[in-house]
C-alpha cells in the first residue's frame, strides 16, 4: 500500500484495517489529526482524501490505498498560512486547538465545493465536529469570512473589540 | 498601556492552526508501551481475589501494577492543605465507584495491554450502593465511603461547613412570609476533546519526564511526588499544552501510575483514555442538593436565608471540602441578607470522584440563588430587578463570610442589565449607587451588619 500525505509519498507496512489515523500518527509521525473518540463522533481526526473530508478513526487504510491525503499541515505552514488558517488566528476561532485540524480540514472543503458565506451552509459543512471551547460561532464565522475571500491581519484579532458601557464602564 | 484593551492574537494561535503544537499524545518517543486498566466493573464491592500473574505471564506484556505497587498508597489530593487522605491511588480491598482503577497493565501495544488486563483474576463481592445524596443519612443507607456517608474534617473536626451570622430566629420570627426552593443541578461531564492523557519517559540519570495534560502543574507533581515517595527534583513534569481541561484536569489522574509503570518496566509509557473512560471514569462536575428557606418582608427585604446543601463529592474527598467552602462563601449571591444559617455537607456517594468545573462551587450556588430571587420576587409580585437592588451588595456591607465589600458591583451590573434588556427602572432604582447605605436603603434590619470599609 501507499498513500501520498501532504504531497510526499509513503510505502505503508501497517495492516490493512489498521485506522488511517494511526497510520498518519504512529507509522508516519504526522501528528496534525487528533484522536479526539476513535469512533467517529468529534471530528478531531478529519482528514481531506482526495479532496474529501474523511473520519480517519474509522478508515481502514486499506480503502485509502493510492490516495491523496492532506492533513492539517498540509494547508499552510507558519510562514505560508492559508486564507482559513489566517481566518481561524484572526477570528480567535482555536482555543485550546484540539479540534481545530478537524474543523480547518472540514472548513476548506466546503470551500473547494464553492461554498460561499452562509451560516447556515457553514453549520450544515461542520456538523459533526466537536469543540468543547469555543461555542462554534468564532469558527463559523472564521469559515465565513474564508469563503468570502477576506484578507486577514493576523496580528490582530476580531474579537475584544472594545465598547463603553453606558454605565460604569472604562474607557 | 500596550496590551489593555488591545486585540492581541493568541500567542499559540500559528502552532494551533498549522497543527505544530505539540499535546501530550503527539511526543513521540521510540520503544513507548501503551498502558491499560483494570476497573471496578461495579458501583460497590469488595475485592476479594487480584492474581494478575496471567497478565505478567504475556509475552510483549512488561510491567504490572495493583496497589502494592504504590509506595504510599493513600494521598489526598488536599493532603497538602492538611485535608486528611481517603483514596487510595489504586483500589485494594474495597472499590467504590465503577471504573476505579485497581490495576495496570504496560504492553507493546493497546490491543496486548487490553488483552494482559482481561486475563487478570479478580473476583468481587458486589456491595449496596449509595448513589442519592439524600438517601445518605438515613439509618439502614449503604456505607458509601470508609468513615462514614459524609465527610468530618472542617474546622475543629466539624462534620459540614457552617455559618451562623446575625439573628436567624429574629428574621423568621419577623417575616412577612417565608418563600423556599429546591436546587438540583446535576453532574457534567467535562467533555475535553483530548481524553485524559499521559507520557512518562524513564531518563538515564534516574529522573522520570512526565508529559502532562494537567492544568495545574506543580500540584500534579506534588501529587506524583508523594504517592511515589520520591523527592521534587526527581521529576521533570512538561506541562502547559492542554487540549481542553474546564476543571477536569486538575485531578491528577494518569501521571502517577504512569510513573509508576515507567519505573518498573524501565520503558517509556503511555496511557491514553478511551472516550469511553472518558464519561464513565473521569471525574465529574458535582451534582448538587440545595433547600433554601428566606424569610421576607412584603416590600422586598430578605431578612435571613437558611440553606441546607448536599454536595455529592462521589466516593472519595478530593477538592470537595474546598469547593463546599467556596459554596458557602457565596450563599448569599451579590446579595446582601443579614442573617443566615447554612449548613454544608459533602456527601460520599459510589460515584465517581467529582471535582472542580468553571467556578468551582460558586456557579451551582449562583444558580440557586438567582432562581430563588426571581422566585422571591415572584411571591410578592415585586419586579425582579428592583429586589435585586434593594437587596444588592453596598460599601460597607458584609459577605457570609464576615468580608467588608469595599466596592460591590451589582447595582451597575443590575442597572446595566435593565438597560440593555430595555427593562425601565423607576428613577430611585436608576440613580442608585454603591455608596453606603443610608435612609430608606438602610431598615433596621441591616444597621447592626454594615461594617466599616476604612478599616479593611
Amino acid at each position: 500500500m501507499n498513500l501520498t500525505v501532504n504531497g510526499t509519498r509513503h510505502e505503508i507496512e501497517s495492516p490493512l484495517l489498521t485506522p488511517l489515523l494511526d497510520v498518519l500518527r504512529e507509522e508516519l509521525g504526522i501528528t496534525g489529526a487528533k484522536a479526539g473518540c476513535h469512533q467517529g463522533g468529534c471530528g478531531a481526526c478529519t482528514v481531506l482524501i482526495d479532496g474529501e473530508p474523511r473520519r480517519s478513526c474509522l478508515m481502514p487504510v486499506g480503502y485509502a490505498d493510492g490516495g491523496e491525503i492532506t492533513t492539517v499541515e498540509g494547508l499552510g505552514t507558519p510562514d505560508d498560512l492559508s486564507r482559513i488558517q489566517q481566518a481561524f488566528i484572526h477570528h480567535y476561532a482555536a482555543q485550546c486547538g484540539y479540534c481545530t485540524s478537524g474543523m480547518l480540514l472540514a472548513g476548506q472543503a466546503y470551500i473547494d465545493r464553492g461554498g460561499t458565506g452562509d451560516e447556515e451552509a457553514i453549520q450544515t459543512a461542520l456538523g459533526g465536529h466537536v469543540c468543547r471551547c469555543t461555542g462554534y460561532s468564532k469558527i463559523v464565522e472564521a469559515v465565513a469570512a474564508a469563503a468570502r475571500g477576506d484578507s486577514f491581519d493576523v496580528t490582530e484579532t476580531a474579537v475584544g473589540k472594545h465598547t463603553t458601557m453606558a454605565t460604569g464602564g472604562a474607557e | 498601556m500596550k496590551v489593555v484593551g488591545a486585540r492581541i492574537p493568541r500567542y499559540d494561535g500559528v502552532a494551533h492552526v498549522t497543527g505544530r503544537t505539540t499535546y501530550v499524545d503527539d511526543v513521540r518517543v521510540p520503544g513507548t508501551l501503551w498502558v491499560k486498566a483494570l476497573r471496578s466493573p461495579h458501583h460497590h464491592a469488595g475485592i476479594t481475589k487480584l492474581d494478575t500473574s496471567k497478565a505478567e505471564a504475556m509475552d510483549g506484556v512488561h510491567a504490572v501494577i495493583t496497589w502494592q505497587d504504590v509506595p504510599l498508597l493513600v494521598y489526598g489530593h488536599l493532603s497538602a492543605l492538611g485535608i486528611p487522605a481517603d483514596e487510595p491511588l489504586l483500589a485494594k480491598d474495597d472499590a467504590r465507584y465503577m471504573g476505579q482503577p485497581i490495576a495496570l497493565v504496560a504492553a507493546e501495544n493497546e490491543d496486548l495491554a487490553a488483552e494482559a488486563v482481561s486475563r487478570i483474576d479478580v473476583e468481587f463481592e458486589e456491595r449496596p450502593a449509595l448513589t442519592d445524596v439524600r438517601q445518605a443519612f438515613d439509618a439502614g443507607a449503604p456505607e458509601a465511603h470508609h468513615e462514614g456517608n459524609w465527610y468530618k474534617h472542617f474546622e475543629d473536626e466539624m462534620d459540614r461547613r457552617q455559618i451562623r451570622k446575625g439573628d436567624i430566629e429574629w428574621a423568621f420570627d419577623n417575616a412577612d412570609t417565608i418563600v423556599q426552593g429546591v436546587y438540583r443541578p446535576a453532574a457534567i461531564e467535562h467533555c475535553p476533546v483530548e481524553t485524559q492523557v499521559c507520557q512518562v519517559v524513564p531518563e538515564p540519570s534516574g529522573r522520570l519526564t512526565i508529559y502532562s495534560c494537567t492544568q495545574a502543574l506543580y500540584f500534579s507533581m506534588g501529587v506524583v511526588a508523594a504517592h511515589l515517595q520520591v523527592p521534587l527534583n526527581k521529576l521533570k513534569v512538561v506541562g502547559g499544552t492542554t487540549g481542553g481541561g474546564f476543571g477536569g484536569k486538575n485531578d491528577t489522574a494518569t501521571e502517577t501510575v504512569c510513573s509508576l509503570l515507567a519505573m518498573k518496566s524501565g520503558r517509556p509509557v503511555k496511557w491514553r483514555w478511551t472516550r469511553e473512560e472518558e464519561f464513565l471514569c473521569s471525574s465529574t462536575r458535582a451534582p448538587w442538593h440545595m433547600e433554601i428557606a428566606d424569610a421576607v418582608t412584603k416590600d422586598g427585604w430578605i431578612l435571613g436565608r437558611k440553606m441546607l446543601t448536599l454536595h455529592d463529592a462521589g466516593a472519595y474527598s478530593r477538592f470537595s471540602p474546598y469547593g463546599v467552602t467556596k459554596h458557602s462563601f457565596h450563599h448569599t449571591g451579590a446579595y446582601t441578607i443579614p442573617n443566615l444559617q447554612f449548613d454544608g455537607y459533602v456527601v460520599y456517594t459510589n460515584r465517581v470522584p467529582t471535582t472542580s468545573m468553571r467556578g468551582f462551587g460558586v456557579t451551582s450556588i449562583s444558580f440557586a440563588v438567582e432562581t430563588h430571587m426571581s422566585r422571591v420576587a415572584d411571591v410578592l409580585g415585586i419586579d425582579p430587578y428592583e429586589i435585586r437592588l434593594k437587596n444588592a451588595n453596598r460599601i460597607g456591607d458584609t459577605s457570609p463570610n464576615g468580608i467588608v465589600y469595599t466596592d460591590p458591583s451589582t447595582v451597575s451590573t443590575i442597572q446595566v442589565i435593565a438597560e440593555s434588556t430595555g427593562h425601565e427602572l423607576p428613577a430611585e432604582y436608576r440613580t442608585m449607587t454603591n455608596e453606603p447605605r443610608e435612609g430608606e436603603w438602610r431598615p433596621e434590619h441591616l444597621v447592626a451588619q454594615v461594617g466599616n470599609p476604612e478599616e479593611h
